[in-house]
């Protein structure tokens, strides 16, 4: 029935009802601000992390597959790995033999170790044994020099690309190039600086502070023999499209290289970026509840205050409900015309949140993370305010509604 | 001020053919107060024709106001039987009575009852809104029903910002609006001083003299005599349903009681709550 929808007259009367009590109108709408307030603040934090989460780790390919000894994730018993032999430099020379025109593989070994140059000294710098082929895995690019060429593997010479940090820490303004460092006892010369990747994040590794090395200088200069080697190979494949398939060619060839039977289970592990991404997703996902849970309390004292106010609304116009029941509003139009005033005040509400989460998110975004109003957050925005607002009305509503005519006529 | 133009606007109102306009059969109210019943009705028959204008009148506690809100279809009968225009009101639901209050009723109450904080236009047009009317026709219609009540001149203004004559003005012809088949007054002058309550009892007069069927709920003898026909309730009961053929007495005899100065809402209010 038309008469039981009549949108513009319930907007008129709900934006009278404001009009006409602004103080109270203002501080329940107050209530329903700070509410959406934290809870888009929660999102757009969550989602800012994500990102973050995702930049910190922009360096690291997600068309490569990562074979390492461990997983990078532990879910399960920490003791099935542990036995696990070394991936030697021998079995990742071995891989890139069987997986030749099908994928690059580059092998690497890090530690970490003391780094000095003068004066300066860093403490626990990552120290990374690669090869030339480093620089296809990855996005980062030397900012000055260049970065380890295949002669510089080849004949194991001393010469190191430093990450920003280090060389920030160790030079300063200094030009490093052609600067000879102490990695440990072993001095190395310095070939290049690579560009600033951006900070670490969460524990996550800090790809500013390390210096690149060719690995055959880092077996010479810090051991790694034949029995302790541990070696990790990155294999990239020709296109994200391939990675499933290379995966599985890539656990053929290691079992026969490591001449497993059918039957044993393997002893290495397949990394792959999008796993490090799942488990840090599913723990965000948590987190992301957790804080929704504790933000959406105070949108529902929000909805308390509105509803309190829609049952002091409703008594205030007791007689006006009679006056509408006498010349033909139904209950449903009495109900529906509450249930837009909650709506129209939560909604209200909830814009002047979303706004005020802007800038917000847009003063997160330029000193904490990379964060971001998305068009789902804005929608999940204005459709919570308006389920607040009619969830809030509903019961007051109701008993406006189902006022008698008579009795609230002669309501003074 | 004389109503213009033919009472019934063509309107969507259905066309009352021959046959009472409305029809009470043995209708019974009661209401329980606390442990005691109260028959406010004991049985009431009563028909109202087309174009009559009938006062109804009783003392405190009569059941005149009861009476009044079963009328108006505010109310339904505990027992009996009530057809408005031969539909049978008693069955119908909560928003079946809610249509019929907003095509057929058009109420006009002693504390005019306007909404305080929408203009007079938008009061006139408020059955309409609630009739589903169309906004253009609507506002046509509301302002020419503002006009005939002669208040053409305030239509933006509020209630608050007019006497307690235009008040009741712009009442009727909120009441007017929708082409009602009755006009239900209920001591419409009963806020006013002397010379208002004429004034809006003589538009009350043009009305019906131009078609429309009134229903005047008074206890004022002098008001009632405006009309063609005077119900007397006593407890309950019709005491006397009479015609004014049959009554003698000068039109407006002057008493002590009858007050000059405007009368204040309360005491008439306090004496409609004991009238229940």
């Amino acid at each position: 029935m038309k008469s039981t929808l009549n949108v513009k007259e319930s907007l008129h009367i709900a934006l009278g009802a404001l009009r006409a009590n602004k103080a109270r109108g203002a501080l329940t709408t107050l209530g329903i601000i700070i509410g959406i307030v934290a809870v888009i603040t929660t999102m757009t934090a969550a989602n800012g992390l994500q990102n973050r989460f995702r930049e910190s780790f922009s360096a690291v390919g997600t068309d490569v597959i990562y074979v390492s000894r461990m997983p990078w994730v532990v879910m399960d018993d920490f003791f099935r790995f542990r036995n696990r032999p070394n991936l030697s430099l021998k079995e990742a020379r071995a891989l890139e033999e069987r997986l030749r025109g099908r994928a690059i593989v580059n092998p690497t070994m890090d530690g970490r170790n003391n780094v000095k140059y003068r004066a300066e000294t860093m403490e626990d710098v990552s120290i990374i044994g690669t090869t030339e082929k480093q620089s296809r895995l990855s996005a980062a690019v030397p900012e000055t020099g260049r970065f380890l060429m295949p002669n510089d593997v080849q004949y194991k010479k001393n010469v190191c690309v430093l990450g920003s940090d280090v060389k920030d820490g160790l030079f300063g303004t200094v030009d490093p190039l052609n600067k000879y460092v102490s990695i440990g006892r072993t001095v190395f010369r310095v070939i290049g600086v690579m560009e600033k990747q951006g900070g670490a994040f969460m524990g996550g590794p800090n790809f500013d502070r390390q210096i690149f090395v060719p690995i055959t200088s880092y077996v010479k200069s810090f051991g790694g023999g034949h029995g302790e080697q541990d070696v990790n190979m990155a294999v990239k494949a020709p296109s994200q499209e391939a990675m499933a398939d290379l995966e599985y060619e890539v656990i053929g060839e290691m079992r026969t290289i490591r001449q497993l039977r059918p039957a044993e289970p393997e002893n290495f592990s397949i990394n792959k970026l999008d796993t490090l991404v799942t488990t840090f997703n599913n723990t965000m996902g948590v987190v992301l509840l957790v804080g929704l849970l504790v933000t959406s309390i105070s949108l529902f004292v929000g909805a308390v205050g509105v509803m309190n106010i829609m049952f002091v609304s409703v008594t205030e116009r007791t007689r006006e409900i009679g006056i509408r029941k006498a010349i033909g509003a139904t209950r449903a139009s009495i109900l529906f015309q509450f249930l837009f005033e909650s709506s129209t005040i939560c909604l209200l509400g909830g814009t002047i949140g979303i706004v005020l989460s802007a800038i917000i998110t847009a003063i997160i975004n330029a000193t904490l993370m990379p964060a971001s109003l998305s068009i789902p957050i804005l929608i999940i925005a204005v459709v919570v305010s308006i389920a607040t607002g009619v969830v809030a009305g509903i019961v007051p509503a109701f008993r406006g509604a189902r006022l008698d005519p008579i009795e609230s006529l002669r309501y003074e | 001020m004389e109503p213009k133009g033919n009472g019934k606007q063509n309107g969507a109102a259905a066309p009352a053919a021959a046959g009472p306009s409305l029809s009470l059969r043995d209708v019974v109210k009661t209401y329980q107060m606390g442990a005691e019943r109260v028959h406010a009705l004991n049985g009431v028959s009563l028909e109202v024709g087309r174009n009559e204008y009938v006062a109804i009148m009783g003392p405190s506690g009569s059941g005149k106001s009861t009476l009044m809100n079963i009328i108006g279809c505010l109310d339904v009968p505990t027992s009996g039987t009530y057809a408005l225009q031969g539909q049978a009101v008693a069955a119908m639901t909560e928003s079946q009575l809610a249509e019929i209050r907003n095509r057929r009723i058009g109420f006009v109450f002693q504390t005019f009852n306007l909404l305080p904080r929408a203009d007079i236009l938008h009061n006139v047009e408020l059955p309409m809104i609630y009739g589903g009317v169309a906004r253009a026709e609507r506002r046509a219609r509301a302002a020419a029903a503002l006009e005939r009540v002669g208040l053409a001149d305030r239509m933006k203004h509020r209630p608050n910002e007019l006497s307690g004559g235009q008040r009741q003005r712009v009442a009727i012809a909120r009441a007017l609006v929708h082409d009602p088949s009755i006009i239900l007054a209920d001591e419409p002058t009963g806020n006013l001083d002397t010379k208002t309550g004429d004034d809006i009892m003589a538009m009350l007069d043009g009305l019906h003299a131009a078609g429309q069927t009134i229903i005047l709920v008074t206890h004022e003898e002098y008001i009632a005599e405006h009309a063609k026909r005077t119900i007397r309730l006593r407890d309950g009961l019709i005491e006397s349903d009479l015609s004014s053929g049959a009554r003698a007495g000068s039109r407006r005899p002057m008493t002590a009681a009858e007050p000059e100065a405007p009368v204040h809402p309360e005491p008439a209010i306090a004496a409609r709550e004991a009238a229940l």
